[in-house]
């Protein structure tokens, strides 16, 4: 039960990503709801769950954007875990640190597909540090919301 | 209990797994034609329809967007071509107004050059009456040769009298104003009578003998005995025939021209008492 209202939540993330990418492009840059429901899948699931959930977040959002095949996939299981890690450690059930985990995974995102495609010998460009810095917050903001919506739904 | 303490455990086996799918799947994304993989087609098979509905979605979101967009334009839109059929209509509405007064003229100059000679063509510029009268101004008077006395007819039938003539205007007594006596016969059995306006619609027919054969439906002309109107011109139809008082009876006309809706008429002159048989009835002047 828990994990089909998690998919669920996987769809209405997707929805909402494909409507904002076609109505607000501006944001829809600026804010991965893919990350932010990999993200809290690892702070509120077990591990396992969260990383199959994340698995499965980068693999739908690798179908519906079109890039390569795994590419998302890889990077958000891998954020997954990290980010579960991270909560088994540390007491991430907060505003402020949840904010900074979203704010971190802004960068981690580009990274991780830098290094994937260099390994891969693709083309990869960079995204500049300002632009970094507002997706990390878009991230963030948009994050918090969704996280403090997720908690009040039945 | 022990699948949650399983699944809490670290997932370094499942997390191994996923990754090495993953880098398998990106590998041979890469390599192959991006076309060809089966899972991503997979992928796209099962997404397909929550794709489909997304699309749909926001195809329907777009389009109440561009709809109500659009329907602000054709607010705007609608509001001008609604001045401008406005404008057209009224137009249109000139025109055939137009078309319409050409053709009463034409009826009147026809009735004009073929029966009488002395005829003014007029317009009626006002009508009115203080009670029962009704009179009608027409714009051509006594500096256009109207006089007194003159009488009034259109195509269709008698109007009434001049009662005054002033330069440039003139007043009309019409057949139903109570002060107006024409004299008239009945056309079919020529019972002869005095035409007298009853103040509203219709006229009554005096003089009529309570033996007279009058019937309803007879049509009334003038008999020229008051050396005002020329013979023969209609008046109206008999439209109620009472019972005898005393040696008359009493015979209801409804005038043929009803004066509240006279654009155009003629003033006829110099025809007194003269035989106007030959005065045409002539359709289709719209009084």
């Amino acid at each position: 039960m828990n994990f089909a209202k998690a998919l669920l939540g996987l769809g209405a993330a997707a929805l909402a990503q494909m409507l904002l990418g076609q109505h607000a492009p501006a944001l829809a840059e600026r804010c991965d709801l893919f990350t932010i429901f990999t993200v809290y899948a690892a702070l509120t699931r077990p591990p396992r769950t969260a990383v199959v959930l994340g698995s499965a977040a980068g693999l739908l959002q690798d179908a519906l954007t079109g890039v390569v095949l795994g590419l998302n996939g890889f990077k958000k299981t891998l954020l997954a875990y990290l980010v579960g890690t991270l909560g088994s450690l540390f007491m991430l059930n907060q505003p402020v640190p949840r904010f900074g985990i979203l704010f971190a995974a802004a960068f981690f995102d580009p990274l991780a597909s830098l290094l994937l495609s260099l390994a891969m010998g693709q083309q990869h460009v960079f995204p500049g540090l300002g632009d970094l810095v507002l997706r990390g917050l878009g991230n963030g903001l948009v994050g918090l919301v969704t996280f403090w919506v997720a908690a009040r739904l039945p | 209990m022990p699948r949650v303490v399983s699944s809490h455990r670290k997932p370094s086996l499942l997390l191994f797994l996923l990754l090495s799918m993953h880098l398998v799947l990106m590998a041979s994304s890469v390599r192959g034609s991006r076309g060809g993989s089966l899972l991503e087609d997979t992928l796209l098979t099962v997404f397909s329809p929550f794709l489909r509905g997304a699309s749909s979605m926001t195809s329907g979101v777009a389009g109440t967007w561009r709809r109500y967009g659009g329907l602000r334009g054709v607010e705007e839109e609608n509001r001008r071509l609604r001045a401008q059929v406005g404008t057209l209509l009224l137009q249109a509405r000139e025109a055939e107004e137009a078309r319409r007064e050409a053709d009463r003229l034409r009826a009147l100059l026809g009735l004009r050059d073929t029966a009488v000679p002395g005829a003014i063509a007029a317009r009626v510029i006002a009508r009115g009456g203080a009670g029962s009268a009704r009179v009608l101004l027409l714009d051509r008077g006594s500096s256009q040769g109207i006089a007194r006395q003159q009488p009034v007819i259109t195509p269709r039938g008698a109007v009434g009298r001049v009662v005054e003539a002033a330069p440039g205007v003139s007043k009309v007594l019409s057949l139903v104003d109570p002060n107006s006596g024409v004299a008239a016969l009945v056309q079919r059995t020529r019972v002869q009578g005095v035409l007298v306006g009853e103040g509203e619609d219709t006229c009554r027919l005096e003089f009529v003998s309570d033996e007279a054969p009058v019937e309803v439906g007879d049509v009334v002309v003038t008999s020229g005995l008051d050396a005002i109107f020329p013979k023969g011109i209609l008046l109206g139809v008999v439209s109620e025939v009472g019972e005898a008082q005393g040696l008359t009876r009493y015979v209801q006309v409804r005038p043929e021209v009803d004066p509240h809706r006279l654009e155009e008429v003629l003033v006829l002159h110099g025809v007194e008492g003269t035989e106007a048989a030959a005065v045409p009835a002539l359709p289709g002047d719209g009084s």
